[in-house]
């Protein structure tokens, strides 16, 4: 006979007290980010200008987003993806390599690398799935082996380094944004290209862990596994299906910051690693699995690119911004920490 | 049934024993291949030497990851820490005019003060040590800079580098560090009751807490000293390699999982092995000349670093599965 | 020690309500009540886990207020958990001396610790190498190294809480054999424990729990029968529970049908036929095989021979996802906390969680449809929610357990394996629960039901099957009364020993 030794009454609980709760660290955030950017413009009026700043910073604002959702694909789940660099590199080198041997179109290039991601990712999460090994250790484990990997198809498959082949469209990618598409005298506003991709990307992934079957599911599993199982969800599936979803995300992202950049190379996604958390735990995710929150991945992703850009703008060194970052990132947390401690403090039961 | 699944890690331990064996045949047998294949190249004194200098900071680093895994907790900030402590010795000795003993006790010092500060963290914030050591991580890759900027700190203390780059009686004297320092982990684990109590919070922290241990402590320490070992690791490199700049650790940090990991440490805690983890440090040491010697592209040690580290734990995991609970 | 008159109160619920405890020195004191009568409460207080909100604790005459768990330790008070609480990777000797160990220089005393170890089990007369790692024992085996871990910290009160739980009958009276030597030695060893058989084999005295206040405190225990105690536990004449009487269509298609299985599990010629509308209880012991079975059913364990049929037809059933979507099985778990209910997820997923397959729209799931499914199954069960929103871990035991049930009403099924139903329900809320069963047979349902409360299975089952061992020992008919129904069971339960 089961008696509950620990009635939940006065333990430690981690659930929130009610759903409005998960409102206030993106509304915090936007504060955050409003302030931010009134300082910044205040002390160097040039973060204000389009051209210098504000174009380049949504071209990489759109990669770090998309990072971040690649990492809370499969946050939703518990797990993380310790390899989303090497997973961005060759996804990367399969799109580089199509444009560069098979001479193909843009998206063509495009989709055979988010194909290529979407494999590895499926690998990972089988590996994961099968052997019910910590994510960490495969994911880790994997990162090791694709660094070897990569380079070494790169040092085979291209110059050396990387490809250089740009197909048709590349460059308006890069260089373009919408207002150099006119028709008539209503140009677009200085958006760069890039940008829809990623806001696609987000949209897609918010639906589906929102409103698809399939991402309610992923959310499941992620909360409590065996329940997930017992209630009938093919929790391997699932687990393979946000790991393939974690792949593709993260060959989007280094897609994109190929596209920035101008070429493909085997560096592609060095430093995705912290960005692909920073995004989704400062908007509120949590590393526990069975809650996401897309919005708030974008205005994490977004607070951590404005603070960069402003702080470069002020001619801090790149080292410096790792140290503010860090800092913010503990700032954020702990504040969480306090939020949850008051909101549980103040918790109801029935 | 979650009586028995404690139980089921627990059985990681006898089959822990059985890691230490096989990792201990598997290097003894690739040494030996190793030495055969390379027409003996592998036994000159000087390819001795060089392979066990190079291995003094693995194991350290291993060492310094092991003991927060022991707790059930993770160090993400071990690489960058290790080159932050040979940053400032570096400094001190260099900018300061500081003795080499005084800077090399001020690195320690600043080892095991970042390294409280992480276990402090994770305690009072009740936030996911993964997640503090990622930032504390990131903090530190910046800070490194903040000492001298990108420059290379070289021609400091003669004395310590000779230290350093000597030998005793042909081994490395850093490589002698390494196993001074492994031998006092592994007294600290098994004979000193703060070192059982570490044990206690990680295999059962509600037993643990019930029998009076504050798992609380035992994570400050088990960071605490996470951060002295990293600070260790750093002045090893200090002496050893003569030139430090502020970018070392960038590559440290997966290295440190590889060792415990291969060595048998389990993630979710309770069990450390001071000796898997050096074995598996020198196995993988033992790839990397064996990718010297044959001139193999480094960039398959990786490759074969990852496959190995994965199949480890999936060996760990079908024993444990096999064995099963208790009856 | 002595206890008086606890009270804890708890958002919603009185747990304690002026309970009392006394304990004699040199006696073995039965606690029993059903669950939710505060049990579990008034161990926590005694132990130091909660403070109570009113009064007091004596010990020796003295009052005395913990501060927390050690605290009550020092004073005397040891407890042996359901759950076992020891370091797997940690010898036994390091185990049982784990609070007491001394240590020079830092240096752990190792030679101390074996002989403490060595004492302590010796005190018991239990013989077990000290140097063995935990993890290597049984289950019973680690339950003793507890117990010389309380007598390690010189526990005047000991507290075994369901202490059979997971142990055979031989290691029960070994087990039974320590305790006596226990009490023989002056200390008190208080057994909570739901099995009458045992507490009357070993107990001298019983205080019982009802509502959260002592309705027989410290009296011995020969003055009373076991319907006595019983109808002290439960509040009211045991008679015939009533509820309204059920006809089951012997010429119907069994709902399910079971010929010979055997699994990988060690189930072997299990045999049995559950009809549209029919309660089947599955009784036994703890180890006897029932929610093993119930999930070799589920597809979660090989059946590896005999023919398994849903509605007449052969299934062949592969994971859960089969057969809930194909066959219409839905299985409400043991462990509601663990695997019935998810914690962190608000009230409408929990319900819709089985169903979504068939609320989608290509894919899609709206919120809405979700909605109004909750509120059907909210009214339906009596749910108490504040909105389809809330959390699921802000519920009550009764509230989750009712949750846990309504994702498989939501599905639709019409075979449901309901697991240990009413295991840390109050009183009331157990009583609606076996309406609710009842119901659902009449409405057509068929109901595998898993039960170690007998009480629940005599009010419910239309037959109950015996099972030990991971075989069935027999069927009986329910007639729904007590005394005669316990009884074949128990007898088939024992059925190898002098009966």
């Amino acid at each position: 006979m089961v008696t509950d030794v620990m009635e939940p009454q006065t333990e430690v609980r981690p659930t929130v007290a009610t759903l409005p709760f998960w409102a206030n660290p993106r509304l915090g955030l936007l504060v955050v980010i409003a302030v931010l950017v009134v300082v910044f413009s205040s002390l160097r009026s040039s973060f204000l200008n389009v051209d210098l700043t504000i174009v380049p910073m949504q071209a990489d604002l759109s990669v770090f987003v998309v990072v971040g959702l690649a990492q809370l694909a499969v946050l939703s789940l518990g797990h993380m993806n310790m390899a989303v660099g090497r997973m961005a590199a060759i996804s990367g080198f399969a799109t580089g390599y199509a444009y560069d041997k098979w001479s193909a179109p843009l998206v063509v290039g495009l989709l055979v690398g988010l194909a290529v991601g979407a494999l590895v990712g499926a690998l990972a999460g089988w590996i994961i799935a099968a052997t019910g090994v910590n994510s960490f250790v495969v994911t880790l484990a994997m990162d090791f082996g694709l660094l070897g990997l990569v380079s070494l198809l790169y040092s085979r498959f291209s110059d050396g380094v990387a490809f250089h082949v740009r197909p048709a469209g590349m460059d308006a990618l890069r260089f373009d944004t919408f207002s150099d598409y006119c028709s008539g005298n209503v140009c677009g506003p200085q958006v760069p290209l890039v940008v829809p991709i990623a806001l696609v990307a987000a949209v897609v992934v918010g639906l589906l862990f929102r409103r698809f079957r399939v991402g309610r599911e992923i959310l499941m599993t992620g909360s409590n596994l065996r329940a997930a199982a017992l209630s009938g969800i093919p929790t391997g599936r699932r687990i393979v299906q946000a790991h393939a979803l974690s792949g593709l995300l993260a060959g989007l992202a280094g897609f994109l910051l190929a596209a920035n950049n101008g070429a493909f190379s085997a560096n592609i996604g060095d430093q995705f690693l912290i960005p692909s958390f920073l995004g989704p735990v400062l908007g509120g995710t949590l590393l526990a699995g069975g809650a996401v929150s897309v919005i708030g991945t974008i205005l994490g992703a977004t607070l951590t690119e404005v603070i960069q850009t402003g702080l470069n703008l002020l001619q801090f060194q790149v080292q410096d911004l790792n140290v503010f970052i860090g800092l913010i990132l503990l700032a954020a947390l702990s504040l969480d920490r306090v939020r949850h401690v008051l909101a549980e403090r103040r918790g109801a039961r029935i | 049934m979650t009586v028995l699944e404690r139980f089921d890690r627990a059985t990681i331990q006898t089959s822990l024993r059985s890691t230490e064996f096989t990792l201990a045949v598997l290097a003894a047998v690739g040494f030996t291949v190793l030495a055969s294949t390379t027409h003996g190249n592998l036994l000159t004194a000087d390819t001795l030497k060089a392979l066990f200098q190079f291995l003094a900071v693995p194991m350290v680093i291993g060492l310094a990851q092991m003991v927060v895994l022991g707790v059930g907790q993770m160090n993400l900030s071990v690489g960058v820490l290790t080159g932050f402590c040979s940053v400032i010795t570096a400094y001190l000795m260099v900018q300061s005019g500081w003795p080499a003993w005084l800077a090399v006790l001020a690195a320690l010092v600043v080892g095991l003060g970042v390294g409280t500060v992480n276990g402090l963290l994770v305690v009072l914030t009740r936030i996911n040590g993964f997640i503090v050591t990622l930032a504390t991580m990131t903090i530190i890759s910046g800070l490194r800079y903040g000492v001298h900027g990108t420059a290379t700190f070289q021609n400091y203390s003669p004395q310590l580098v000779r230290l350093g780059q000597g030998s005793v009686l042909g081994v490395p004297a850093i490589f002698i560090g390494a196993v001074i320092v492994a031998g006092l982990l592994a007294v600290f684990f098994r004979r000193m009751s703060a070192g059982r109590r570490l044990l206690a919070s990680g295999g059962n922290p509600l037993a643990a807490r019930l029998s009076g241990i504050s798992n609380d402590r035992s994570i400050v320490i088990a960071h605490a000293l996470s951060g002295l070992l990293a600070g260790v690791a750093g002045v090893f490199i200090v002496a050893s390699s003569g030139s430090v700049n502020a970018s070392i650790g960038d590559d440290l940090l997966l290295p440190s999982f590889a060792a415990p990991i291969i060595g048998g440490v389990a993630l979710a805690g309770g069990v450390v092995s001071v000796l898997g983890t050096c074995l598996a440090a020198f196995l993988i040491r033992l790839v990397d000349v064996a990718q010297a010697q044959y001139g193999i592209n480094p960039r398959w040690v990786d490759l074969i670093v990852g496959a190995v580290v994965l199949g480890a734990v999936l060996i760990s995991q079908l024993r444990s599965r096999v064995s099963g609970g208790s009856p | 020690m002595t206890a008086e008159g606890l009270v804890k109160v708890f958002p919603g619920v009185r747990a304690l309500d002026g309970a009392n405890l006394r304990l004699e020195a040199g006696t073995v004191h039965a606690l029993l009540g059903e669950n939710g009568a505060g049990k579990s409460t008034l161990i926590k207080i005694v132990t130091g886990v909660y403070r109570p909100d009113a009064g007091r604790i004596l010990i020796a005459g003295a009052e005395r207020h913990f501060s927390g768990p050690l605290d009550a330790q020092h004073a005397g008070i040891g407890v042996v958990h359901q759950e076992r609480n020891l370091i797997p990777a940690f010898s036994v000797a390091e185990n049982i001396a784990l609070q007491v160990v001394r240590s020079r220089f830092g240096f752990v005393d190792r030679a101390a610790m074996r002989d403490t170890a060595r004492d302590c089990l010796a005190q018991l007369d239990v013989d077990l190498r000290v140097d063995r790692p935990a993890s290597d024992l049984s289950v019973a085996q680690l339950q003793l190294v507890e117990i010389a871990k309380a007598l390690a910290v010189e526990s005047r009160v000991l507290l075994l809480d369901e202490p059979t739980a997971s142990l055979t009958p031989e290691e029960s009276e070994h087990l039974f054999a320590v305790v006596r030597r226990l009490r023989d030695q002056g200390r008190v060893v208080v057994l909570v424990s739901h099995k009458l058989e045992e507490v009357f084999a070993v107990a001298d005295t019983v205080t019982v729990l009802r509502d959260g206040r002592s309705v027989a405190e410290g009296a011995p225990l020969a003055g009373y029968t076991r319907g006595e105690i019983v109808d002290l536990m439960v509040g009211r004449a045991h008679a015939d529970i009533s509820l309204a009487a059920r006809t089951v269509d012997e010429t119907a298609v069994p709902a399910l049908e079971l010929v010979d299985v055997a699994t990988a599990s060690g189930h072997r010629d299990i045999s049995l036929t559950l009809r549209p509308g029919e309660i089947l209880g599955l009784y036994g012991l703890v180890g006897a095989g029932r929610s093993e079975l119930a999930r070799a059913l589920l597809g979660l364990d090989r059946i590896t021979a005999g023919t398994v049929r849903v509605h007449g037809a052969v299934a062949r059933i592969r994971n859960v996802g089969d057969a809930l979507h194909r066959y219409r099985i839905g299985y409400v778990t043991e462990n509601r906390k663990e695997e019935g209910v998810f914690l962190q997820q608000p009230v409408s997923r929990n319900v819709a969680v089985t169903v979504w397959r068939r609320l989608a729209r290509h894919g899609v799931v709206r919120d809405r449809a979700e909605d109004e499914l909750v509120n059907t199954y909210v009214d339906q069960l009596g749910l108490r929610i504040s909105g389809p929103r809330q959390l699921a871990g802000q519920l009550s035991g009764g509230n989750q357990q009712k949750l846990s049930l309504a994702k498989w009403l939501a599905a639709d099924c019409d075979i449901l394996v309901i697991d240990e139903p009413t295991v840390g329900i109050d009183v009331r809320t157990k009583a609606a629960f076996h309406e609710l069963i009842a119901g659902l047979a009449t409405s057509g349902l068929a109901i595998l039901l898993i039960s170690s409360d007998l009480p629940e299975m005599v009010t419910l089952a239309d037959r109950i099957l015996v099972m030990r061992d991971h075989a069935i020992t027999g069927e009986i008919d329910n007639d729904h009364r007590y005394d005669t129904v316990s009884q074949a069971v128990i007898r088939l339960i024992h059925s190898d020993t002098a009966a």
